[in-house]
């Protein structure tokens, strides 16, 4: 599964992180390696081994200079390729520098994120196109939150499509989505409350799979709510009415953890002010963490601040706030990693069958082939969830058509 | 004490660590109770038939008749639909676009009459998907998969522990 990851850009810090040139550099711990980040005084940026070639320190305390970074320990440097540039503590300088590199991998900017390839340099694949990430910055808006789990159980929730009416959906006396500033008011949420059994149609696409949830809309038609999952980790919610549309992408970190990146954009309009201050505060998909880190505030070591009152009395049905620690939190609850030999599925679990299916088909396929995976191209990339109502008997691929695309200065398919 | 304050002392470990989410209970899991998995054109048949021979525990296997009253065995016994369904906790129906739109339609409402949960797998090969042949299983399938092959098939029985 390493190996799969190593064929895609990942997001990897917000830019945020590395604010300006010359900054602190930033640890990253990303596939089970330990990095540092690094912006020289040039702005360039770098992605290295953390730590410094000579004595093994960690260059979080090395100091940004001009041309990269130095070591605090016997002063050592390094430029933005991990290439030690000057020994001093070494006579022969050059000759020696030369056979010091510490490992390094291309970092770079797309939209308001530094994206890492950890990789085969020969088939470094083309720069990420996600829309959310390449529409205009006051379109976007992206947030991050650890996820204390392995991604793929992060990543199995996005496609869980059956887990939505209960766990997101309130509880008896809730108001469910309708509560939630950046849902609220769209003409879909009535379909959802109409019809809380939906059924769901699960459809192979070049880029993984279409995950389309199905309910009764007025005679004769269907409300479809389509969830795209790229292989390997990302997925979008379907839109509600005019709302930003969202997503996640799912980064491995280690075997235990993840970070869960949440990002809402409107694909023809900046974000309104109310709907980046309800961003920032924890709405929607996003989570308040815990002021300078991005660990959730409610988290697994206060039971996620869970309200059994609220949970008796239905205002919430799992007694948890936000969509998103709704889900870390029962996420989390199954172990770092869930046994799953220990699941007992059943038939309409198809969809997170399928998708473990095809996961594990291009994991085999480049291990044993050499195949190269879907997802890494911009053709897969260009992609949007849809909310639409079309006729009963209709394929939803084809009443769809291009709102699957993402065209820009074309709004979103949505209802 | 009120009903908000978080444990912050649980009364049992929690399972946030690796060793701590090892400790489950290791007991083997039951089989599903009986999986019937229906084939409902003649091309599926082929499909169900080369799956059924796998390591499975209570699932049965039938192609439907026409009319979809009675389900036939993979060794020609004809037995009423109704009476194979009916202790039937899933049923799986597998077609291609050239579904018997009457045997889907007889044996999905019987499952939906009695609330027995129901799977559809469209196998497609290379040919395209055909609006009628979705039509005639789409509503009877509560989670549907377009297109599937045979390696699908078995993977959900597998996974549900058929
Ligand atoms: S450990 Fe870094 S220069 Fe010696
Ligand atoms: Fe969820």
């Amino acid at each position: 599964m390493g190996e799969l990851f190593r064929r895609y850009w990942q997001p990897i810090l917000h830019t945020d992180e590395l604010p300006e040139d010359g900054c602190p550099p930033v640890r990253v711990k990303l596939l089970s390696e330990r990095l540092i980040a690094v912006r020289t005084p040039e702005g360039e940026y770098g992605l290295m081994d953390e730590f410094c070639a000579h004595r093994g320190v960690s260059m979080f305390f090395g100091r940004v200079e001009n041309g990269g970074i130095r070591c605090p320990y016997h002063g050592w440097k390094y430029n933005a390729n991990g290439q030690a540039i000057e020994v001093p503590s070494e006579l022969n300088n050059s000759e020696f520098c030369k056979n010091v590199k510490l490992r390094s991998y291309p970092l770079a900017k797309v939209g308001d994120l530094l994206w890492a390839y950890l990789g085969d340099p020969q088939k470094q694949p083309p720069l990420p196109t996600w829309e959310f990430a390449t529409v205009p910055s006051g379109q976007t808006f992206t947030s991050k939150r650890l996820q204390e789990s392995n991604w793929l159980q992060a990543l199995e929730g996005g496609i869980d499509s059956s887990h939505v009416t209960w766990l997101h959906g309130g509880g008896p006396t809730g108001a469910g989505l309708e509560a939630d500033p950046l849902f609220a008011g769209a003409k879909g949420n009535q379909y959802n409350k109409g019809d809380v059994k939906p059924f769901f149609e699960v459809v192979e696409n070049e880029g993984g799979l279409l995950i389309g949830a199905r309910r009764n809309a007025e005679e004769n038609h269907y409300y479809w709510r389509i969830t795209p999952w790229v292989i390997p980790n990302f997925t979008m919610v379907p839109p509600r009415g005019d709302h930003p549309v969202h997503g996640h992408f799912w980064v491995p970190i280690d075997d235990e953890n993840c970070w869960a990146w949440s990002f809402d954009y409107h694909p023809t309009r900046d974000l309104t002010e109310a709907e980046v201050s309800a961003m920032k505060a924890g709405a929607g998909v996003h989570s308040k963490n815990i002021p300078g880190t991005y660990r959730p505030e409610a988290n697994k070591d206060n039971d996620y601040l869970i309200n059994r009152h609220k949970q008796k009395t239905g205002e919430l049905f799992s007694g948890v706030e936000g969509i998103a620690i709704q889900d870390s939190s029962l996420q989390e609850s199954m172990g770092p990693t869930v046994d799953r030999t220990k699941e007992r599925l059943v038939a309409t679990d198809a969809g997170i069958i399928k998708a473990r299916q095809k996961l594990r088909r291009v994991v085999e396929a480049l291990r044993d082939h050499g195949t190269e995976p879907m997802g890494n191209v911009p053709e897969h990339q260009n992609i949007r969830s849809v909310a639409i109502v079309l006729p009963a008997d209709q394929p939803f691929v084809e009443g769809i058509g291009d709102g699957f695309k993402a065209r820009e200065g074309v709004p979103q398919t949505t209802v | 004490m009120t009903m908000t304050t978080p444990n912050s002392v649980s009364a049992c470990a929690r399972a946030v660590t690796k060793e701590e989410a090892a400790y489950r209970i290791d007991y083997p899991l039951a089989y599903a109770r009986s999986t019937r998995v229906v084939a409902l054109d003649e091309t599926a048949e082929k499909t169900v038939r080369s799956v059924a021979g796998g390591p499975w525990g209570q699932a049965q296997f039938y192609t439907a008749s026409d009319s979809g009253e009675e389900l036939i065995t993979l060794d020609g016994q004809r037995r009423p639909m109704v009476m194979e369904i009916e202790h039937s906790d899933s049923v799986i129906m597998v077609a291609t676009n050239s579904i018997v739109s009457t045997a889907a339609a007889s044996v999905g409402a019987a499952c939906r009459e009695r609330s027995i949960m129901t799977a559809g797998l469209l196998l497609l090969d290379a040919g395209a998907l055909d609006g009628d042949a979705l039509s005639a299983l789409r509503p009877y399938a509560r989670i549907l998969l377009v297109p599937a092959d045979e390696e699908d098939l078995f993977e959900l029985l597998k996974a549900i522990r058929a």
